[in-house]
């Protein structure tokens, strides 16, 4: 009788499981928050979903622990890491393990199932179908899929079964298994999966060694091997899908008896499954999977690494541990006890197959199938995991298993391959046929591991890690063809590159006269050129051609291109590489090539020039002791950054006598300069007044010293005014600010009647405090992120971007969007510091949308200065002051309790709008990029919903100075005033004139009580408007409310309400010239 | 900000500083207007009147709340809807003293923003000559500064919805803006009122600094500050241990000693260490009525051991309280 159905049966525990698992698991992905697993411990979670520390009576409090709890601590103790870690462990296991009640329903539906095999008519004997020859040539394989299909065809009409279908064994297209579902409600509980097997010892072992041939070349391609006589070439993965049926009993025995009775065992391989869930590790053909990693925990036993009376967690550790230190592509491992000498070499199986465990026979590798890169992606993560648990960081848990990490968030480029018909020329070309011949002509299979390895030997120094996806296993029903390979989508390569490798633009080979000098034109081909260097020496070298920042980073793009044509045949037409789609949305209209962070250094220069000059001016009552820079531009986070400015005098109304450029009615609004912040401190000196006021008079009087001194010394066109001084240089406007140390401290001074002088934060020394203080720290220190984070610039610009374009911009403060995407760079944990823009903003959009704001800070560890214990303090704090503290909190060294940058707004209503667009986004944006067939329109996610408004307020194109800016750039726009070359105007020109900024302020004062208004201030055409709803209760009648207010009698008693039709119109009066069209949305509230 | 009659021109900032010469101290409270949704009103005066001008004018039919007149108000012809001005005469309660002239002075609510003081001003010169306008954010609860102020160091704001104070020559002005129909249009073809990019482009041109202008003024005010240093510290120095009618000497910062400075920080740096000075002396709980009272400390006592003040002190921190609960 052949393949006992009690075999199939079985099976489902161990293979079946992660299916089992997936509802389950995927229940706590949602509720992935952080405090899905506290709040539960809480015995009444507060309104609100606070967190708050349970309070137990003095009874509770004092009261011995009981025999069990202190068990229950000492075990604790012992285990795991802390008692937190333990509950959220515990509380994991509870999702994933199958409740009784369950397996219950699972039991019987097995019995039933066994019961129909067993009834299945005309069931052939064993002894009938396989025969002695039948390992050859996949005569075996050919049968069983036959007897599968009988089976199928009998089950498929039984009223037991919701579906009956086939799918690939581990995605191995010759091991179809039959998928049995139950009819109704249970449908989704269980999947059976029916793997027929030959008798354990039908085949011969010796004959399915990985050097033996059981796939004739003759059989298989129609020929005979070449006439010269040259042996068969061996099929090491033929033969091992052979012995896996026939060992899948032996193995299943094994694994229950090693890890059937030790609960932490079972935990730890629970804990396991879930890593590599999350980690999409054990995905189609040739993933890890839990089948794997639960041989991997019998080995540790068997090698007394796990004892079985470890947690858990200890597991989980120790195989982390394991698999970090131990590379199976080199020092392969075995179950195998005997020292038989017939027994092939651990060698002999390092020659077949890259990633090499054997089991307990010694003659079946457990790890044909996986690849050595998903081997070493294996290992990465392994190493990554063990570092975060290392860390002792507050949150290991929900990073280790909590986090998904889809391939396209984790990887800093993705490139597909599509259509995967390609792959097969590629076989050829690469005279891969051994391996198709053993692979059953899967090329896909076949092709992967050669492809890998070019890649990764291409990319060289600016690769860390190559990933690939594998497509997933199909189902197919049974009266379906089955899916053939190019069916199955396509291969999805994943790059993590190295930042300090992306600068280069050579590739540097040996010196021309060295042997290797051959190979390395060969590996090449034409790119390769012979160049002379600095040192004299001559060299083979390839030089690929980029000259931004932006193009730097895709060269691995052209040398994926280049090395696919070369050497396998893929066009470029099938390699859609994803790297750089979201790059276009901070180019400047003109500078497609960059993604200005050229522009931006420029500036900086220019500053660093200026800080210079101000340092070494003479004449200055006192002498210039610091200069720092307070402007996104000089932090890198501009989105647009500042080209030097050339006005053409006819575009302006000159005002000579001040030297300075005037906006002309008759033409459109001019060009948008942005003077940037400098913050310029003085030497200390007793001289200062003691007053405010006069204070604020001594500064203006520098700030008129400084700007003549400029001019007398440095030929600047400079302006003065009472706060500030304003320096043209280079085309770069500078605004500088003079600060005195003291003065913050001075408007904190409050007299009370007896004399005595107390400090107090007035609103005014807060402020001043933030612009001298903490702006030029904050500037600085993200400007020293970027210096060791290159990609930081791109990914804090496309975030706010974002932000912006949803017209929810003027809600978040520059600093407070810069800080949260420092954050993704300082605290990358589970995945590594972005090198891209793209993944970056991948996982600003995650971090937004997932961040629990309520319950916690975010911690921006700038520079490293927080220690483990001064977060622990600030999290207390946060926890004790939360009530006070605004929506979004943002920590910084600097900045420890008040989240400055924060302190105006978001609201709690805005901030929410943020997370559920961000939610939105995010998956949209991620099938984008993953579509192998090319992103399509990369700025939908960047087009903001206009549904939600109740009025729109259109605005002229002709008054937006930064219409080019707009996520949809204009074909056309107006003419700016600006020349391409310098002219000779010296004037100042027109600063910070933006009539869309100008309007909005107008229609906050105004109507400030009555709307919200809604703006992309890059060039957006749209106002959005939302009446505040409470304002529209008609309220009685109070002096100090009749703004934009009528009096109404309802029902007999007069009320206020707002008068919509006026306030409609004033909407048009104030924006005068500005605005086209005032779209009232919706009738719900014109009163 | 005070403005005079529309035409008033170049003289206007000397003539409003003239009328600003009425005296204007006044208590605080008292300098509320008196506003009718306040419980504290003086009987059904107001009420009648409001019913009898219903009854005098069943055509007007636009609501106003009890004590006000509604005028319709719009920017131009243009324009179909209209706000309206809430309007009545400027009145106190007995016993309070107003900067405005009682009877003369007309109060404004819901003045839209593009409504300008010149514009109001000549708005409501049909009505009789006005004398001075002022725009407010807020129904005048506290003082407004009435020096002028420095447009380079305190600049206008930009305008919301703003009350008006409209001081006519003589109490009919009052009256008869009460009875004003409207609509009052802001801007017309002989007095255009700019708004929308014209506003900002000459908004963007009164900004661009002057400097020589700024530093006459900084010279100016740094002048007089150094005057009234120095004359405070002429009369520092003339006191300078010299004692007063009781016996007291006065301390400055200048003195020949130098001497703590009268901050809260220093104080407290003070008391805490005379606090530990104590501490290191004293037995604790030696004698029974130590003992006793340590008791009695550790039962709640009230908050305030003082006899309760007539109104809380806004300045006063529990930390200045320290000294009180000595032994």
């Amino acid at each position: 009788m052949m393949g006992p159905a009690p075999a199939g049966e079985q099976l489902c525990g161990a293979i079946g499981e992660p299916e089992v698992m997936e509802p389950a698991l995927e229940g706590t992905g949602k509720e992935g928050k952080k405090t899905s697993s506290r709040k539960r411990t809480l015995a009444e979670p507060p309104a609100k979903g606070l967190l708050q520390p349970v309070k137990l009576s003095r009874a509770e409090l004092y009261k011995e622990p009981t025999n069990e709890e202190l068990n229950h601590l000492r075990e604790t103790e012992i285990l795991f890491h802390s008692s937190l870690l333990r509950l959220q462990v515990e509380e994991l296991l509870k999702e994933v393990r199958l409740s009784e009640k369950k397996k219950d329903r699972i039991d019987a539906f097995l019995r039933e199932v066994n019961q129909r095999v067993v009834r299945v008519p005309s069931v052939p004997e064993t002894e009938e179908i396989l025969q002695d020859k039948d390992g050859l040539n996949q005569r075996y394989f050919r049968k069983r899929a036959l007897y599968l299909a009988h089976l199928a065809h009998h089950l498929a009409q039984d009223p037991l079964f919701g579906s009956v279908c086939f799918s690939y064994t581990n995605g191995c297209h010759l091991k179809p298994s039959l998928l049995l579902r139950p009819r109704g409600k249970d449908e989704r509980l269980v999947t059976v999966r029916l793997h027929p097997c030959p008798p354990p010892d039908f085949f011969r072992p010796c004959r399915l060694l990985p050097t033996k041939n059981n796939v004739r070349s003759a059989w298989y391609r129609g020929q005979s091997p070449a006439g010269d006589g040259s042996p068969e070439p061996p099929t090491p993965h033929y033969n091992t899908w052979v012995l896996q049926d026939t060992a899948l009993e032996s193995h299943l025995q094994l694994l229950s008896t090693m890890l059937g009775s030790a609960q932490g065992l079972k935990d730890g391989v629970a804990l396991l499954k879930v890593w590599l869930r999350q980690r999409e590790l054990d995905k189609g053909q040739g993933g890890f999977t839990g089948f794997l990693v639960s041989m991997l925990v019998v080995f540790l036993v068997s090698t007394h690494k796990i004892h079985t009376t470890m947690s858990g967690y200890q597991v989980l550790r120790r195989v982390l541990q394991f698999l970090a230190t131990t590379d199976l592509t080199v020092n392969g491992i075995s179950l195998c006890l005997s020292s038989d000498p017939s027994l092939p070499a651990l060698a002999d199986f390092h020659q077949a197959f890259s990633v090499v465990f054997l089991d307990s026979s010694g003659r079946l590798n457990l790890c044909a199938d996986v690849t050595a890169s998903t081997y070493h992606q294996v290992q990465y993560e392994a190493r990554l995991s063990m570092t975060l648990l290392d860390s002792r960081a507050d949150d290991g848990f929900q990073l280790l298993l909590m986090t998904p990490k889809p391939m396209i968030r984790a990887f800093d480029h993705v490139l597909h391959l599509h259509p995967l018909s390609r792959l097969q020329a590629a076989c050829h070309r690469l005279k891969l046929w051994p391996e198709l011949q053993d692979n059953g002509g899967d090329y896909v299979s076949a092709a992967l591991g050669p492809l890998t390895t070019l890649l990764e030997q291409g990319l060289g120094t600016r690769l860390k890690l190559l990933a690939h996806s594998r497509p997933p296993v199909p189902e197919w029903g049974i009266s379906q063809d089955p899916p053939k390979h190019k069916d199955s989508g396509s291969l999805t390569l994943g790059l993590l590159l190295r930042p300090e490798g992306l600068t280069s633009v050579l590739e540097l080979g040996p010196e021309a006269d060295q042997p290797e000098a051959a190979k390395f034109r060969q590996f090449w081909g034409f790119r390769s050129e012979l160049r002379r260097f600095q040192d004299g020496a001559i060299r083979e070298a390839v030089v690929w051609e980029a000259a931004s920042m932006s193009q730097k980073r895709l060269i691995p793009h052209q040398v994926v291109t280049h090395l696919l044509a070369l050497h396998t045949d893929i066009p470029e037409t099938c390699v859609h590489y994803v790297g750089g789609p979201l790059d276009a949305l901070i180019q400047g209209l003109k500078q497609t090539s960059s993604t200005g962070e050229e522009a931006l250094a420029v500036a900086v220069c220019c500053y660093d020039d200026l800080s210079r000059l101000l340092w070494g001016l003479e004449g200055l009552p006192l002498t210039v002791s610091a200069v720092q820079g307070a402007h996104p531009v000089l932090r890198y986070t501009e989105v647009f950054p500042p080209t030097p400015v050339r006005p053409a005098s006819s575009f302006y109304e000159p005002l000579q006598e001040r030297s300075s450029l005037l906006p002309r009615l008759d033409k459109p609004c001019p060009a948008y300069v942005e003077p940037m912040t400098v913050v310029c401190h003085l030497e200390g000196s007793g001289q200062w007044p003691q007053d405010a006021e006069a204070v604020q008079r001594v500064r203006a009087a520098f700030q008129l010293r400084l700007a003549e001194l400029l001019t007398q010394q440095h030929g600047l066109q400079c302006r003065a005014t009472a706060t500030h001084t304003d320096v043209l240089k280079d085309g770069f406007v500078f605004r500088i600010r003079v600060a005195y140390q003291r003065e913050p401290q001075i408007l904190k001074e409050v007299q009370s009647p007896e004399g005595m002088i107390s400090l107090r934060d007035t609103p005014a020394s807060l402020h001043l405090e933030r612009d001298t203080r903490q702006l030029p720290l904050l500037t600085s220190a993200l400007h020293g992120l970027q210096q060791q984070h290159p990609a930081f610039s791109g990914v804090a610009r496309l975030a706010k971007r974002w932000v912006r374009a949803q017209l929810l911009g003027e809600d978040f403060t520059d600093e407070s969007l810069d800080l949260v995407a420092a954050a993704l760079f300082l605290h990358p944990e589970p995945f590594t510091p972005p090198s891209s823009p793209q993944v970056g903003f991948l996982r600003f959009l995650y971090l937004v949308s997932t961040f629990d704001w309520k319950n916690n800070p975010l911690i921006v560890n700038l520079n490293n200065e927080l220690t483990v214990e001064e977060q622990v303090e600030i999290r207390s704090g946060f926890l004790a002051a939360r009530t006070q503290l605004p929506v979004m909190v943002i920590v910084t060294p600097q900045d420890r309790k008040h989240s400055v940058w924060t302190q105006d707004g978001p609201s709690a209503q805005i901030l929410q709008q943020l997370v559920v667009l961000a939610a939105e986004a995010l998956p949209m944006l991620e099938k984008q990029l993953m579509d192998p067939r090319g992103p399509g329109d990369i700025r939908t996610v960047f087009r903001p919903p206009l549904d939600i408004y109740d009025v729109l307020i259109r605005l002229s194109p002709r008054h937006i100075p930064r219409h080019r800016q707009a996520v949809d750039s204009p074909a056309a726009s107006f003419c700016r005033g600006l020349l391409s070359q310098p002219g000779p105007s010296s004037l100042m020109p027109v600063l910070g004139y933006d009539p869309p900024q100008l309007y909005l302020m107008q229609l906050r004062e105004a109507f400030g009580d009555l709307a919200l208004f809604f703006y992309d201030q890059h060039g957006g055409e749209v106002i959005g408007v939302l009446w505040k709803p409470t304002s529209f209760q008609p309220q009685p009648f109070k002096a100090s409310s009749t703004k934009g207010r009528m009096v109404m009698s309802r029902g007999g008693e007069l009320v206020m309400v707002p008068n919509v039709e006026a306030i409609l119109e004033d909407f048009a009066v104030l924006g005068e010239g500005l605005v086209q069209t005032v779209e009232a949305r919706s009738e719900r509230w014109t009163v | 900000m005070k403005v005079g009659p529309w035409r008033a021109g170049p003289e206007r900032r000397a003539w409003s500083q003239g009328a600003g010469q009425t005296p204007r101290k006044r208590d605080r409270a008292g300098a509320e207007p008196q506003l009718p949704a306040a419980p504290a009103l003086p009987g059904g005066k107001m009420v009648a009147r409001r019913r009898k001008r219903a009854a005098r004018d069943p055509e007007d039919c636009i609501p106003s709340p009890p004590g006000y007149a509604a005028i319709p108000i719009k920017f131009s012809e243009k324009q179909q809807a209209s706000h309206y001005l809430y309007v009545r005469a400027h009145g106190v309660r007995q016993g309070t003293k107003s900067t405005w002239p009682q009877k003369r002075t007309l109060f404004v609510l819901n003045v839209p923003p593009y409504c300008t003081e010149e514009s109001l001003s000549r708005l409501l010169s049909s009505c009789g000559l006005v004398q001075s306008v002022e725009l407010q954010e807020k129904p005048d609860l506290a003082e407004s500064p009435k020096e002028s102020r420095s447009k380079f160091f305190h600049p206008k704001p930009v305008p919301g919805f703003q009350v008006a104070y409209v001081v006519f020559q003589k109490p009919s002005g009052v009256s008869a803006a009460l009875a004003l129909k409207g609509p009052l249009l802001v801007s017309t073809e002989s007095h255009p009122v700019k708004s929308g990019i014209h506003k900002w482009i000459s908004d963007y041109a009164d900004s661009v600094p002057d400097p020589e202008a700024l530093r006459v003024e900084v010279d100016t005010f740094m002048e007089a500050y150094d005057q009234k240093i120095a004359e405070e510290e002429a009369k520092a120095k003339e006191e300078e241990g010299v004692p007063d009618e009781e016996g007291w000497v006065k301390v400055t910062r200048r003195g020949r000693r130098p001497v703590l400075p009268r901050t809260e920080a220093a104080s407290l740096r003070v008391l805490e260490r005379e606090r530990r000075k104590r501490a290191r002396k004293e037995l604790l709980n030696f004698y029974a009525w130590q003992h006793r009272e340590s008791k009695m400390e550790r039962k709640p006592r009230p908050a305030h051991p003082q006899a309760p003040r007539p109104w809380p002190q806004p300045w006063m921190r529990p930390l200045a309280r320290a000294p009180d609960s000595g032994h």
